[in-house]
């Protein structure tokens, strides 16, 4: 029975002692093969701890981008750290005062982490830097900015695009020029692109679309943006109120409403249900499935990876009728230096070089445009993405937008997310629909939308009220923060 | 004494590194969550005390309140429907067959799966188009169909008809008749030969089946006809509308979905009821049997009165579990569409992670957790009289 004791205790103290021996590993571990080329200087550098995101090719990009960093000085190492989910991460490690010493955020995440404290400020650093404002495209920064300070600076940006597949419309040439349309060029506005889209569209005996020539749900990543596209705006520059039911959006979502109720939703969702994911061979646009589609700069990379030989082209997404374009949503992903982390002065060395080199080798390699107005002249010599020059222009198109940086951005954005799909699912009643009967074209899409209008203008408005009120709940509560930005 | 206190003092010992952790990790967060309820609390700044703020937004948050309807609908449903799944699954594993161990180890197993990988597995069995569920569901529902079209004018595809063909009905009184009539409009020379009169039996319930299809089917698409519409081919997850269209409150689609996948993990009840079954004494079913009771009488008078303690229970489980679930509409819908499955518990996650108000989410918590307590002691008071304890 003593025996049994001892084995047991010895057993407790054996894992302790294990427990307390075991070196932690620590960014200053040397790996011999990994860090081969930096072995005379490893030891006076600092280490810096770089969280980012990132997969695939894109990871690999910013690898390099780092590795180029570690390679043109010996005074700071940064190990680029691949981190899923990086904005909770951050944020959790920031409450627990152990942050990374840079980290890659999205341009969302700026004004929960600066509300939060969780950012250093940049600006006084950017000016001792000769970082200027003209340095970038002004709505590039401006997305790191949040009450008159800049808490972020770019890394990848995004600009957003109409994609159309050439081979379906080579194969329709015919019924397009039929229907007066030229199969040679895009849709110049919202109103056309519905013709096109009309003609290009394949059905099954069912009804069941085979081809959609555009479907406003896909990818439905940025569904909080379609009133821009029709002269809307989600907040009033000038007073920041929230005007998500301004006519210009009611427009944009009844449009929207059309396309469920002319197809029939039942008949799309069992349609969309057959997309793959968008990184596969079966993503809806790259598998031929929806002809024409609204997408960022990075996918012409992912449809060569997936497609190599399919024929697209890529042009300005088209505004309404008498709005003025082009234009194009612009967010991005940024990076920014936590408050408490262990080397400021030195990660701040980092994001500099990032600023003024890095993202053109960066962007380069992920297959995207850059925020900096002029980037370096290799930056375009043999860029992998071939229609860059769609993008570029986009970005600097005065039309152009981003969604201004709000204390509520992302409870608005789930709002607008919800409002989608209800105007997307509601049902129009079965006595309305009977109004569309003998009606045809142009005047049956005209009375759909008349049928919808209410409901959507209804939501919208809900959607308004209940993000004003969030918004002045927020603002209050602020006033009670001690150490607020205010 | 001295004996005593030590005994005492090792029985504590055995149970202080529970203690500690129980203090540390739910204790601590348990009143901690209590004080910040009443705070303004963004995670990167210090708790500012706001009083009763957060309850008083509670009352004009209009997502909250969709997130408790949605959790609340739930729970009316899966909870009475898992009960009785479980009791007559639990009856059938209690049935004296071969092979009853293996079909209690089968029905057991899905309990096993870790719920992320049920709700990546029914993710793919709610696939609209490839999903298994819809193929199945189409087949049936045209079969059915086509039968009840037999009988009745289905909508615009029969004009001119009269929405109930007589001779058509004609077909479906026979064995209607036969299942009415069967034990004691049976003659003596089909009651001597039991195979036969078997034989009878299986038609007569076969056609009061088939004439319960159409039936019921008929008045699904005159009814309801959009709903039978889409009974062809639901789109599950995806859709936001409810389940019967006409009633705004009933579970939507995709709330159906997550009732019919909770389902999966109705094995584990059952494993308890089949404990408590067989601890259920012979000698009732034998004394009921002399006095001449039916199947039905015997469950609904010895069975369920008998496994009352253990329905309690799970009942209690259910509830506390319904208003905790949170991974699968995290994995599968992340609250969508429409919000019409955002439970409680995801609104909480959402406030604390994803908007940064620790303080709202910890009042929600609390709010949650004052219901639960309300819900398990009213099924106490309720179950009071129902309850059948053999001790006492």
């Amino acid at each position: 029975m003593r025996g049994v004791h001892v084995g047991l205790a010895g057993l407790i103290v054996a894992v302790f002692l294990i427990a307390w021996l075991e070196t932690k590993p620590a960014l200053e571990d040397f790996d011999p093969v990994r860090h081969a080329a930096f072995k005379d200087t490893w030891n006076q550098r600092v280490h810096l701890a770089y969280w980012e995101k990132w997969g695939s090719f894109e990871a690999d990009a910013c690898q390099k981008m780092v590795d180029t960093f570690n390679e043109v000085q010996n005074e700071i190492f940064v190990h680029y750290l691949r981190t899923s989910q990086v904005d909770r991460k951050a944020m959790l490690a920031a409450i627990g005062r152990d942050p990374p010493d840079v980290v890659g955020l999205w341009n969302s995440n700026v004004v929960p982490f600066a509300e939060g404290g969780a950012l250093m400020p940049l600006e006084g650093l950017m000016k001792e830097s000769g970082l200027t404002r003209d340095f970038y495209i002004e709505n590039y920064l401006k997305l790191g900015e949040f009450e008159g300070h800049v808490w972020a600076l770019p890394t990848a940006v995004m600009t957003m695009a109409l994609f159309y597949n050439k081979e379906h419309f080579r194969s329709k040439a015919a019924e397009l020029r039929a229907a007066g349309l030229d199969p040679d060029r895009v849709p110049q506005t919202i109103e056309e692109l519905d013709r096109y889209a009309d003609v290009l569209n394949e059905f099954e005996a069912d009804g069941t679309p085979r081809i959609m020539g555009f479907l406003p749900t896909e990818p439905g990543w940025f569904n909080h943006t379609w009133g821009y596209y029709f002269g809307g705006r989600l907040i009033d520059p000038e007073t920041g109120r929230i005007t998500t039911d301004e006519t210009a959006n009611v427009r944009a979502y009844a449009w929207i409403k059309r396309y469920a109720e002319t197809y029939g939703r039942e008949k799309l969702l069992r349609f969309k249900s057959g997309f793959g994911t968008f990184d596969s061979p079966f993503n809806a646009f790259i598998e031929g499935r929806v002809s024409m589609e609204v997408q960022g700069v990075w996918f012409p990379m992912f449809i060569r990876r997936h497609r190599p030989q399919m024929e697209f082209g890529v042009a300005p997404f088209p505004s309404a009728a008498g709005v003025p374009g082009p234009r194009s949503v612009m967010e991005q992903d940024v990076i920014g230096i936590p408050r408490h982390c262990k080397h400021p002065k030195e990660a701040w060395k980092f994001v500099c070089w990032v600023q003024k080199e890095g993202i053109a080798i960066l962007s380069r390699l992920q297959g995207k445009n850059t925020a900096i107005r002029n980037p370096p002249a290799w930056f375009h010599q043999g860029h992998p993405n071939l229609e860059l020059k769609v993008f570029e222009d986009l970005a600097l198109a005065p039309e152009s937008f981003i969604v201004p940086n709000t204390l509520v951005g992302q409870e608005y954005r789930d709002e607008m997310n919800r409002a989608f799909e209800h105007i997307w699912n509601w049902p129009v009643e079965l006595e309305k629909k009977s109004a569309l009967e003998g009606l045809t074209g142009a005047a049956r899409q005209a009375k759909i939308e008349a049928l919808c209008r209410e409901e959507v203008a209804r939501t919208l408005a809900e959607v308004r009220q209940e993000v004003q009120r969030q918004l002045d709940a927020k603002i209050a509560r602020r006033r009670l923060q001690p150490g607020s930005a205010d | 004494m001295a004996a005593s206190l030590r005994r005492h003092l090792t029985g504590y010992g055995f149970i202080l590194p529970w203690l500690i952790a129980l203090v540390l990790f739910i204790g601590y967060p348990f009143i901690a969550g209590f004080y910040f309820s009443f705070c303004d609390f963004p995670p990167l700044k210090s708790p500012a005390f706001i009083g009763l703020d957060n309850y008083a937004e509670l009352l004009e948050d209009a997502k909250f309140q969709r997130s408790l309807g949605v959790t609340f609908i739930y729970a009316a449903v899966a909870i009475p429907l898992g009960v009785v799944l479980a009791i007559t699954l639990a009856m059938f594993l209690n049935a004296r067959i071969r092979g009853q161990s293996f079909y209690r180890v089968i029905y057991y197993i899905p309990h096993l799966i870790p719920t992320v990988v049920v709700a990546i597995l029914w993710l793919w069995i709610f696939n609209p188009k490839f999903g298994l569920l819809n193929i199945v569901l189409a087949g049936l529902m045209n079969l059915a169909d086509a039968w009840t079209g037999l009988f009745f004018g289905l909508g615009a595809e029969t004009p001119g008809q009269g929405f109930v063909r007589p001779e058509a009905v004609a077909l479906l009184a026979a064995p209607a008749l036969a299942a009415v009539s069967m034990g004691r409009l049976v003659p003596q020379w089909v009651r001597r030969r039991p195979e036969l009169k078997t034989f009878l039996a299986s038609v007569a319930a076969a056609g009061c089946v088939a004439a319960l299809v159409a039936i019921l089917n008929a008045a699904l698409h005159f009814g309801l006809p959009v709903d039978a519409k889409n009974l062809h081919s639901p789109g599950w997850l995806a859709d936001g509308n409810p389940l019967p269209s006409f009633a705004s409150f009933a579970p939507s689609w995709a709330l159906w979905a997550l009732i019919v996948m909770s389902m999966w993990g109705v094995g584990q009840m059952a494993v308890i009821y089949l404990a408590k079954l067989q601890d259920v004494p012979v000698e009732l079913y034998e004394a009921a049997d002399i006095d001449g009771a039916n199947w039905a009488q015997k469950t609904w008078q010895i069975t369920v009165p008998m496994i009352s303690p253990v329905i309690l229970f799970n009942v209690v489980m259910a509830i506390i579990g319904t208003f905790q679930i949170f991974a699968e509409p995290y994995i599968m819908t992340g609250g969508g569409p429409e919000d019409k499955t955002r439970f409680v518990a995801v609104f909480v996650y959402d406030q604390a992670f994803q908007y940064q108000r620790v303080g709202y989410a910890s009042a929600v918590a609390w709010v949650l957790f004052l219901m639960i307590v309300a819900l398990t002691v009213l099924a106490f008071r309720v179950s009071q009289k129902r309850v059948y304890y053999a001790g006492r």
